[in-house]
């Protein structure tokens, strides 16, 4: 696992279709659709604390996980 | 108590008018009482606190329930909230370990650990509820809940509501099958639940297949369900809902809040919206952040409660209430998602209305909230001084870490008043470079500077020096301590009372360090003058117990006496706004039956012991408890019930707290004391060489109670039959002392060592000097009625003051202590354990059973470990227990064993 303080970007894939608007929400992530009802939260996290507090926030949502991936910036799926 | 939240946080929820009936979830927390530990475990909106709530209304079972928020992070905080919580379920149970969490000079495994014992003997089963435990959840909760769970006593059982698996060693607790958990699997609505919760509870009157593909959408997610009724409610089109609900693959909350928020007329819309910002809605706030008519906030909040919409009421009043939590995060995304300006503004109103309501811990989150650091800092900085009057400085010092650095870099008064907060929380990392930028700020011209409260604008220079002051005595250089804390109260402005004796008391304190009692002593005089001028009157009283401490030691005991005496008045013209006595009064008690015990008046020291305990633990400081044992202990000693005596002192260690005052009497030598009068002469020596007390070593005042009680070793040593060396070694250790403590004029030493040298000269022969060294004693002892040293025991002090009483035929004083001294050499055996009066004996006498778990409840055996040493079962012990609590009048392991000691209860001589 990195541990560098540099802000990274993550991929965070969720259970369920988010509406656009949570990107606010989410501390300014991209929210965008995928296949399958799948919802992909992309952005730039400040540092793992940052990362755990989105990930709270969804916890708190009750919204399902399926996964956390670090990515490169600019990284197209 | 002063925190406004206790009740909405400590209040167990009702549980729901109308509810499914789940007899599979009740099966399985039926089992609850049986296992030390349940977790219930399941993300939001699964129906957890409904679960417990129902389930606890139903099984009549006492409950300590405490609802956690964020702001329990913090051990102190989410502590003092269990604590209240327990001693509210079982009165008794923790009220001295809320006293030692509140001194601050306890570790939180201590305190648990005094929980712990009272509750391992209580009669009554207790289930601890801890709701949103995932809030407070980290580090420091999980080290200090686990030792909790390792020592978790029989009679408690402890459920933990969480959205996340808790910080808790759970696999271990798990293979033990000490482990219930309700997980989310468990909690989901089955097929049946969901037909009837729909059907039957909401009267839907939906087809099999409609409910099948609820169940199937919602996959039996509690809110979602609940959502989905108010979706459905006065909907004629009702299959058409489900079919679109059905066939969505948005995230099944979000769909349906959009589906309600959409049914809702624009005025119960906005008002959900407007006040999804509170986490504690009550109408008059609400009203305030709606910014319409006054009334409006009632009416939406009764509208809500009647529908079932969000609401979760917090007390039985319908005054407060808050978003369920999920609810609340849904509708805070849609706020910001569709009037993202307007949040800002909602804050800036719930602050203020928090602060003109005297709230301001919620004003200044408020005002953070809204981006308005200023308003933050302004609210803060006008609020320090109160704060610090009711010494809630923990405020101010989570104060420290919200407010931005930059808010303070203009703002003197403010950030010495945050300095003040992390020196009272003995933080003190950092506080130098906090204290040079204040200075830095005096430098600028005034009108670059943000100043709210004048007052503490004009104390900053003297703080400044005063804070400095105290950071010298911490790092050991009382010297500096004495200096700056001199100069700050030549600063201070002169309507300041507080800085000057704040100051005051850190020069004490110094002072005292360094043996200069003198000195000590008028600095707390002073401090306490201005303490009380300023209105601190509990602090009055800590420095009263210094000062009559000193007061002894200069020789002064009707100084004593009269410090203590008005220190008392002063308590009881200042009772505390709840009711009761103020604390510290119980500690006046104490030390004024020292006072009594010095004039060798046992009834009155006996006497105030049982008043300061009668006061019950409310009234006295941290450290009471094992002064009082140490000051009974005496009285015992005095008596020569020294097998009493021995155990109070044993108790006294278990229950001892520290306190800032320098350790003179050390309980280890008051312990020796002990031993070498009662003649266990192998114990008093090994003492010596334990603590490496020796007569050669060099002398200072913080260990002359040390090298006194060697002396008395020694002196009890060559009795029983030592050398003449260990006489000559303690000669010159007394003549050390004296000139030491003549030095020092600390009379009250002189008086005890001139004895101890009467003594020593009599044993070497030489009966003239003796009589030299008893004459002065009894010179300086006879005007205040200072008995007590003059009736040592031993062979040699009756000869001496024989002789000295027929050279003074006309000295009351003298033929008195004969007349004492042949009085209790007339009683040969150790003199029973003393008859109680009348009113103090028992109505009904405890059984010999009672009477050995009564001595095993004073031993630091917790309940399990009693019932073993008797060899009955635990359910034994308690009902014991519980008897012996009725008719000792006491509700506490703690104050039953006090009770006994006073009714001589627990000598073993009194067998």
């Amino acid at each position: 696992m990195s541990t560098t303080p540099e802000p990274g970007w993550y991929e965070i894939r969720l259970q369920g279709r988010l509406d656009e608007r949570w990107a606010a929400w989410f501390e300014g992530m991209t929210v965008e659709p995928a296949p399958d009802g799948v919802t992909l939260l992309r952005g730039q996290v400040l540092d793992q604390a940052a990362l755990h507090g989105i990930l709270a926030r969804l916890r708190d949502l009750g919204i399902p996980l399926i996964s956390v991936q670090p990515v490169r910036a600019g990284d197209e799926r | 108590m002063v925190d406004p939240l206790v009740e909405t946080k400590l209040a167990q929820p009702r549980p729901r008018r109308e509810a499914v009936p789940r007899p599979r979830l009740d099966a399985l927390l039926s089992r609850v009482a049986g296992v030390p530990v349940t977790v219930v475990s399941a993300p939001a909106g699964f129906g957890k606190t409904t679960l417990l709530s129902s389930w606890l209304a139903a099984a009549d079972l006492p409950v300590a329930w405490v609802a956690l928020d964020a702001r329990d992070r913090r051990p102190g905080r989410f502590w003092s909230y269990v604590l209240t919580a327990l001693d509210r379920a079982v009165p008794g149970s923790a009220a001295a370990a809320l006293t030692l969490l509140g001194s601050g000079q306890a570790a939180v495994e201590t305190v648990l650990a005094g929980v712990v014992n009272e509750l391992s003997v209580s009669d009554d089963d207790l289930v601890l509820v801890l709701d949103d435990y995932h809030l407070a959840d980290g580090p420091e909760i999980a080290e200090t809940m686990t030792f909790l769970v390792e020592h978790l006593p029989p009679q408690l059982h402890l459920v933990i509501s969480t959205r996340a698996d808790p910080g808790l060693p759970l696999s271990r607790l798990r293979a033990r099958g000490a482990l219930l958990e309700v997980r989310a699997a468990d909690l989901r609505f089955d097929g049946h639940e969901v037909a009837a919760y729909l059907n039957d509870l909401h009267a839907l009157g939906l087809p099999a297949d409609a409910v099948a593909a609820l169940e199937e959408r919602t996959e039996g997610w509690a809110a979602a369900l609940q959502l989905a009724v108010l979706s459905l409610r006065g909907r004629t089109d009702t299959a058409g809902f489900i079919d679109r609900f059905a066939g969505d693959d948005r995230f099944v909350v979000d769909y349906l809040v959009d589906e309600v928020l959409d049914r809702q007329p624009a005025d119960v819309r906005r008002f959900l919206l407007d006040t999804s910002i509170l986490e504690r809605l009550t109408a008059p706030l609400c009203d305030v952040v709606l910014g319409g008519a006054p009334g409006e906030g009632r009416s939406m909040l009764d509208l809500l409660d009647r529908q079932n919409l969000f609401l979760v009421p917090l007390d039985d009043h319908r005054r407060w209430y808050r978003y369920h939590h999920l609810f609340g995060e849904v509708l805070r995304a849609h706020l910001g998602n569709e009037r993202p300006g307007d949040a800002a503004e909602l804050h800036r109103r719930a602050s203020r209305w928090h602060a003109d309501d005297g709230e301001v811990e919620e004003a200044v989150r408020h005002a953070l909230a809204a981006g308005d650091t200023s308003t933050a800092a302004d609210l803060v900085e006008s609020s320090i001084p109160e704060l610090r009057r009711l010494r809630r400085e923990d405020v101010i010092r989570r104060w420290v870490d919200d407010l931005p650095d930059d808010v303070l870099a203009n703002r003197p008064a403010l950030a010495m008043g945050l300095v003040g907060g992390l020196m009272a929380s003995n933080d003190f990392a950092g506080v130098e470079e906090r204290i040079r930028a204040v200075e830095a700020m005096l430098a600028r011209p005034e009108d670059e500077l943000v100043v709210v409260d004048r007052a503490e604008f004009r104390r900053v220079p003297a703080a400044i020096e005063m804070y400095r002051g105290a950071l010298a005595l911490v790092a050991g250089d009382p010297e500096t301590g004495v200096l700056r804390a001199r100069r700050a109260i030549g600063t201070a402005p002169a309507d300041d009372d507080l800085t000057p004796a704040a100051a005051a008391g850190i020069s004490g304190l110094a002072s005292w360090t360094m043996g200069d009692v003198v000195a000590a002593q008028a600095s707390y005089v002073a401090a306490a003058a201005g303490l009380a001028r300023a209105g601190h009157v509990a602090d009055v009283l800590g420095c009263s117990l210094a000062i009559a401490d000193m007061e002894l030691t200069l020789g002064r005991l009707d100084a004593a006496e009269a410090s203590l005496r008005s220190a008392l008045e002063l308590a009881e013209q200042h009772p505390p706004g709840g009711g009761g006595v103020l604390r510290g009064t119980a500690d006046m008690l104490v030390a004024l039956s020292r006072v009594a015990w010095h004039r060798d008046d046992m009834v009155e020291a006996a006497e105030l012991l049982r008043r300061a305990d009668d006061l019950g633990e409310g009234a006295g400081l941290p450290q009471n408890p094992y002064r009082w044992r140490v000051a009974l202990a005496r009285v015992r000693a005095a008596e020569r019930d020294w097998a009493g005596a021995l155990e109070l002192l044993d108790e006294a260690t278990r229950v001892y707290v520290g306190d800032y005052l320098p350790p003179v009497h050390p309980l280890h030598a008051t312990r020796a004391r002990l031993l070498a009068a009662s003649g266990d002469l192998d114990g008093a020596l090994a003492w010596a060489h334990e603590h490496r007390v020796a007569a050669s070593d060099a002398l200072s005042y913080l260990q002359e109670y040390e090298h006194v009680t060697l002396a008395r070793v020694l002196l009890a040593q060559h009795r029983a039959g030592g050398d003449e060396g260990v006489l000559g070694n303690v000669t010159a250790l007394l003549d050390r002392l004296l000139d030491a403590a003549e030095a020092g004029a600390r009379t009250g030493t002189v008086v005890e060592v001139e004895v101890l040298r009467a003594l020593a000269l009599h044993a070497a022969g030489g009966v003239d000097d003796a009589l030299v060294a008893l004459g002065r004693a009894v010179d300086l002892a006879e005007p205040q009625r200072w008995r007590r040293f003059l009736l040592e025991p031993g062979p040699g002090l009756g000869e001496l003051l024989e002789t000295l009483a027929r050279d003074r035929p006309r000295s009351p004083f003298l033929r008195d202590l004969l007349a004492r001294r042949a009085s209790a050499a007339s009683a040969t055996t150790p003199v029973a354990a003393p008859v109680p009066s009348p009113a103090e004996r028992l109505i009904d006498p405890l059984s010999d059973r009672e009477l050995d778990v009564l001595r095993l409840l004073a031993s630091d055996l917790d309940g399990p470990g009693i019932a073993r040493e008797l060899v009955v079962s635990l359910n034994t012990v308690r009902t014991h227990t519980k008897h012996v609590y009725t008719k000792l009048g006491v509700n506490s392991r703690r104050a039953a064993v006090s009770r006994a000691h006073q009714l001589g209860l627990l000598s073993r001589s009194a067998r």
